[in-house]
Order: structure tokens, then sequence, then C-alpha cells
């Protein structure tokens, strides 16, 4: 005979306000084998918890229903609170609050949370008692993308003594970061202040660098994750290769160097950037005139080192993990999408990642800031902030960074061309960093940059110049300004591989294609899938600071899930009999891949990869397969119990 | 594609010399240019067969790689390098 307690939620109102509690309480006591029934206004909260403890010893109860919110809010808190009375699967939750009071009005709801409520009581009645399945742990981390946040994920990881394998689409570590020319509000020079990171990453010996390689396929389940990875072939070895650069030198091709937006030429052999880690050139096998040595090979009879080995194969390595950072970064709103602005049309107008290139004494211009239709120095520029973001058509959503670095831009450019002017026109001023509206302030009135409220409503080009129109609506007045260059601060979204490693993972993407964390305020960095956690700019909009902070705190994550001897996984899994016919139509239903054929054809489950989902239990045609705790004579019970 | 650099970048150019009369037309060096700069002639030479020509659209295309050269059977094909500097667009 079972002795159950039903502990009735108030949560404030929440349940309270709709819900006669008393009432269900009373209703409840009713019931057979319910020995005891209470309320309390909230139960998650430590005097809560301490009266079902104290209730269990009291009535000797073996089971509990706690009729309150959903179970993914408080079912754990509930069973560890519990957890030394009374086994945690003779713990049950009613959901009076998601599924109730909160959809229906006060009548109804009341008796809705009755039988909700009886209905769990009638299932923890029949719940066997269950121990949590123990896994093992693989002690060594995945980090996929090397901009800042995967580099500081990475060695954060790899600093508390774990291995981790950073891989990189790109043939240098680096990023959107490595392309940027100072960094505000300070002022530090972007790749000064991030070379030396990815220095440590090539030097650590925990860290295992992967670059111009790519995650081309993921299965098994946290701390057991079996990545396969893709190496391109560089056709130059790494290890051999001293970036002396004669190789680039008698090469005769030319195309555009996408580090530089295609500013700048580079060789088919070429090295993206100078401080590129690992410092290897990179054979572009779509622009080389043959990888086979026949066609040209002067690149092989220049290296003196011997590095170049056109017989290199795309290489796949497999790796076995126990957690995923991913950090796959962001890139800027499609061009063509803002014709608005003529972007992609004009010479004159361009990105603001251009700008940054621009700016940068190692970019195309080193540094000096030109108009590009004639290479003339630029002397008035317009900068015009959500260029896409803030706005229904493109992308509703605020991009984060533009109101600083554009502020940061007009100051760099003032001190680039000190008779310059500079206009921005921006939305709001949002600068909620630490120092940043100070930043703006000095801006502002030290830097005399004109801040003018407003869209521009027209660019178009006259004679030599850009002119653009608009309205300063603090003004009241429309401007026209006869501009030599106009940047444009794009909107941010996600880079476009970020669908495939969502795919990949099995992990969701919200509607922008960021990647969707398991709770926006308490589990920032957390994916729904264990094992899973974000950093940077693949999660949402970031600034460095913020970039770098959340990849510490993916890292400690990973670190605090790899400092367990074993983890622990429920045991609400599918258990198999012995009638299964070999039908197959588990097999083949099962989301998770977690059904396995014997040397008979019979399945069998594997429990370390079964979700619980019960798919197959409902598939099965004989019957063969259960579900601990969710067995058709409990849920025929349940059912019962709701259309009395 | 506009590029930004202040100084003119070297651009290397071939200059393909074709020996007209010993050429058989095997065809190799059209089908293994990799920048595809020649293409057959509608002229015969001494032999009757259609000698390759160059592709008239860009003079500049061809890099000097020289794997026409290297390839063809009858020594009727050479190239030589030229670098000179190529204006800004």
């Amino acid at each position: 005979m079972a002795r159950v307690g039903v502990f009735v939620c108030h949560c404030g109102l929440n349940i309270a306000g709709v819900v006669d509690v008393k009432k269900v309480a009373e209703e409840l006591i009713k019931e057979k084998d319910v020995v005891f029934s209470t309320t309390y206004a909230y139960m998650c909260s430590d005097p809560g918890q301490n009266l079902i403890r104290e209730k269990i010893k009291e009535h000797r109860l073996d089971s509990v229903v706690i009729a309150a919110c959903s179970p993914s809010m408080h079912e754990e808190t509930f069973r560890n609170a519990t957890r030394d009375l009374i086994n945690p699967y003779r713990l049950e939750i009613a959901n009076i609050r998601e599924q109730d009071s909160w959809v229906h009005e006060s009548k109804d709801a009341t008796e809705k949370a009755i039988k909700i409520t009886k209905a769990t009581v009638e299932k923890v009645k029949s719940n066997e008692e269950l121990e949590p399945i123990k896994i093992d742990v693989e002690r060594k981390a995945l980090v996929i993308g090397g901009g800042v946040a995967g580099i500081q994920a990475a060695l954060d990881i790899a600093d508390a003594g774990y291995e981790v394998i950073l891989v990189e689409k790109e043939p240098s570590i680096g990023g959107r970061m490595a392309q940027l020319s100072e960094t505000f509000p300070t002022l530090d020079c972007s790749q000064c202040i991030l070379t030396p990171k990815m220095v440590s990453v090539a030097r650590h010996p925990n860290i295992k660098l992967l670059t111009y390689a790519e995650v081309v396929g993921i299965d098994g389940f946290v701390g057991n994750f079996n990545v396969r990875i893709k190496k391109k072939p560089r056709y130059v070895d790494i290890d051999k290769c001293t970036a002396c650069g004669d190789c680039e030198d008698v090469c005769t091709v030319i195309v555009p160097n996408e580090f530089e937006f295609g500013r700048k030429p580079r060789k088919a052999i070429y090295i993206p950037f100078p401080q590129a880690v690992p410092a290897a050139y990179v054979i572009d096998e779509q622009s080389c005139l043959g990888i086979a040595p026949l066609r040209c090979g002067e690149c092989a009879k220049a290296c003196e080192a011997d590095a170049i080995n056109y017989d290199m194969q795309p290489e796949y390595i497999e790796e076995k993990v126990g957690a995923i950072v991913v950090a796959t970064g962001y890139d800027l709103y499609d061009k063509n999408n803002l014709v608005e602005y003529g972007y992609g049309e004009d010479a004159d107008i361009i990105t603001s990642l251009e700008f940054e290139r621009m700016l940068s004494a190692g970019g195309p211009t080193q540094g000096k800031v030109i108009k590009p239709s004639n290479g003339k120095e630029a002397k008035k520029i317009v900068f015009i902030q959500c260029a896409g973001s803030r706005d229904k058509q493109h992308k509703p959503y605020c991009s984060s960074i533009c109101c600083m670095y554009t502020a940061k831009h007009a100051l760099l450019f003032k001190h680039h061309v000190e008779d310059g002017e500079a206009y921005i026109f921006y939305i709001d001023i949002r600068a909620t960093g630490k120092n940043y509206e100070e930043f703006i302030a000095r801006v502002m009135e030290e830097e005399r940059i004109n801040y003018i409220r407003g869209k521009p409503a027209k660019i178009y080009r006259q004679g030599d110049k850009i002119v653009v129109e608009g309205v300063d609506t603090l003004l009241g007045k429309s401007v026209k300004i006869e501009a030599d260059l106009v940047v444009l601060a794009m909107a941010i979204v996600p880079r476009n591989e970020a669908k495939d490693v969502a795919r990949l993972l099995k992990v969701a993407i919200d509607e922008h294609g960021f990647f969707k964390e398991a709770h926006p305020k308490l589990r920032p960095v957390e994916a729904v899938t264990r094992g899973i956690f974000f950093a940077g700019c693949s999660q949402a909009p970031k600034d460095i600071p913020a970039s770098v902070a959340q990849a510490s705190a993916a890292a400690s994550k990973v670190i605090a899930m790899f400092s367990h001897e074993k983890l622990e996984k429920e045991p609400i899994v599918a258990m198999f009999g012995d009638a299964c016919t070999g039908c197959r139509t588990c097999f083949y239903i099962c989301p998770f891949n977690a059904i396995a054929l014997d040397s008979k054809g019979k399945a069998y489950g594997i429990e370390a990869l079964c979700e619980g989902c019960g798919v197959c239990v409902a598939a099965c045609p004989v019957g063969n397969i259960k579900l601990p705790n969710y067995e058709d004579e409990q849920i025929k019970k349940m059912v019962e119990v709701i259309l009395e | 594609m506009t590029y930004w650099v202040e100084e003119e970048e070297k651009k290397v150019h071939g200059k393909v010399y074709i020996i007209k009369d010993r050429c058989k037309q095997c065809g190799f060096c059209i089908e293994f240019c990799p920048q595809g700069v020649l293409q057959q002639s509608e002229e015969f030479n001494a032999k009757g067969y259609h000698p390759p020509k160059l592709v008239e659209t860009d003079e500049k295309k061809c890099v000097g790689c020289g794997f026409c050269q290297m390839i063809c059977p009858d020594f009727a094909i050479f190239v030589e390098k030229e670098e000179e500097n190529e204006e800004r667009d």
C-alpha cells in the first residue's frame, strides 16, 4: 500500500489567484492511498522544501506529488531536497500552472487542477524506484571556431589541464578580431592584444590546433561525442614552412585577398596576414594553375624548405570528445540586400569591416584613409549606423556594437586626417558597457564629430562626391552632405556555416540564425542538449569583452563537467523484452539512433543514447518495449481518473 | 573588384611563340593551358594541320607558366616571360 502525500503550491498568485488551492488539497485527501495533503505559498522556497521533508518523516510517506509549476522548473529541486528520504522517482510534479492556471478561468481551472493532481497520484503509486544511469566522460573538449571566443575557451580549458581540439575553417586562427584596427574604448591595437593569445594557442601542449579544417560529422551524447573532422589539403607542410615568402614571389596567379575583403591582391599561394597562426603558407586550390606539379610548379621549385607537397589529400580525423564549445562567430549582413544605400554599386560606399582594414597599418592602404574611386585622401566621411539593423525590412534586432565602433571609426579618422570632417547618422546611441558612454562623450565633444539623429533618405553620386540626404530630427531640418566616402555600419548576422553546425549538433537556432541558449537569463552559454556550449557572436551580437567573458563561462562549464568522475543520466530509457520479432520498426523510428540490432536481428536499446521519448514504445507492434514509470497500465489509470 | 593598394602590383605575363609549321594539331596545348589562352585556328600549316592561336580577348591572360612548352610533343610552342607594370584601374 502506497502512502502518498500531496503538496499544492500557491506560487504567489500565479496558481492561487486562479485555482482554489485549498479545495484541491481537500479533494485530494479523499483519494485512496493519499494520507496527507496541504498547501503552501512557495513550495520551492527553503521553508517549503523543509515542509515536504518533515511531512515525509511525520507521515512515513513513500510517494510525493507536488502540484506546482512545470517539472522543467523545479522537479530537480524537489527530488534533490528529498533524495535521502525517498527515491527521486517516487516524487512527481503535477503541472497546474503552465497547463492550468495560466491558461484557464477560475472555476474550470480548479476542476482541472484536481484532475491533473489525481492522475499524477495514480501514476506515482505504481512508479518504480530507479537509480540514475552512470556514464563515462571523455575528458577532452572540441572548440569549433578560432576567433577570440574560441581561442579564449580553448586556452581556459587547456589551462585547467584538459585536452582541447580547436578547429578553424580558415588557414589561420584570429577570426574577426584579427581584422580590426583598434578596439574601443581603449584604442588598443587589436592584433597586438590578440596575437599573444594566438601564439599561446599554437604553443599550448594541451591544445591540438586544426586549421583549414571543418567538422563534418558529430554523433554520440554528452561525455561521449564522436567527431569527424575534415582537414582540407593545404599543400604546404606547416612544420616545414618557414613563411619566407619565396613561393609567393614566383607565383603567377593574382586574386583578391579575402582577409582584406578583396581590397588587396594576393597570390594563389599565400599567407592570410603576417601574424597568422600557424605561420605557414597555403595554396588556394581554386586559383592555383594546377595542383598537378607539371602544370606550373614554380612555388615548389622556389621553396628551399621543401614544404610544398602537391599530393596532399583531404584528411579525415576521428576524435572522441566529452564536450563541445561552439564559437562560429559572425558575418556582416549581405550587401546585396542594402541597395537603398548603394553599397556594392559605388566604390566610395564601403562597409564597417572594410573601413577597419583601411585604418589598419597592415591593410591595403597602410592606414591611409582614401577615397577608393580616385585613391586620394578622403576629407569628408559620412558614417551610417544601423545599416540593416533595427529595421523591420532587414534585421529587427540591434547589432549591439555599431554605435561604439562607429564612434571609434570617426575618432581614428580624425586622427588620420587632421582637417577631416565626419558625420554620423544614428537612431540612438547605445553605449552601455564600462567606460563606453565616456568614450562617446569624448568623441562628440573633443573630436567634434557631427552626430545627426536620423536615417539618410537618399544616397547618390554627383560627380566626384557621394551625396547623402537626410533629416536631422533634432533640429527638424533636412541635411545634405557631399561626402568623399560613406561607411555603412552593417548589421551583424551569424556565419552561414552556423546552420550546418547546428544541424550536425542537433541544437536549435533562433529566427535570425543565432544559436539558442537553454535559458536566456540563467543558462546563457548552454545549449538545451547537454555537453554543448556557446561563446561569442554565434549566440548573439556582442563586443570583445562580452565574447571573452562568455568563452570563459563556457570553458568553466566544460571544466566543471570534466571534474566529475561519472556523469549521471535519467534512468527513464526504453527497456526491451524478449518478444522482439525483428521487424525493425523501432530501429528506423528512433530519433536518437539509440536502438541497435543484435546478430539475430533483434532490437536492443543503447541506454546512454536513449532520451526516453517513448516513440519506440508506441511504435512496437508486439508491445515489447517499455518505458519505466510510463507503463501502459499507469497511463490507462491516469486517463481513467481524468475521465471520471 | 577594385584594389585599394598604393603601389602597383607587378603582374607576370608570358608571351607565347608558336612555330606553326612544326604543329601536328594534337591539341595538347589547348587542352591543358590552365588559363585557357589558346584555341585552334582556321589556317593551315605546311603539313596541312590547324596550328593553335591566341584567344584574342585578353593578351595578358597568359601568366607564362610554360606548361604548353613542356607538353608539346613537337617543340612547336615556347613561352617567354615578361614583367610589366599593370595600370591601376
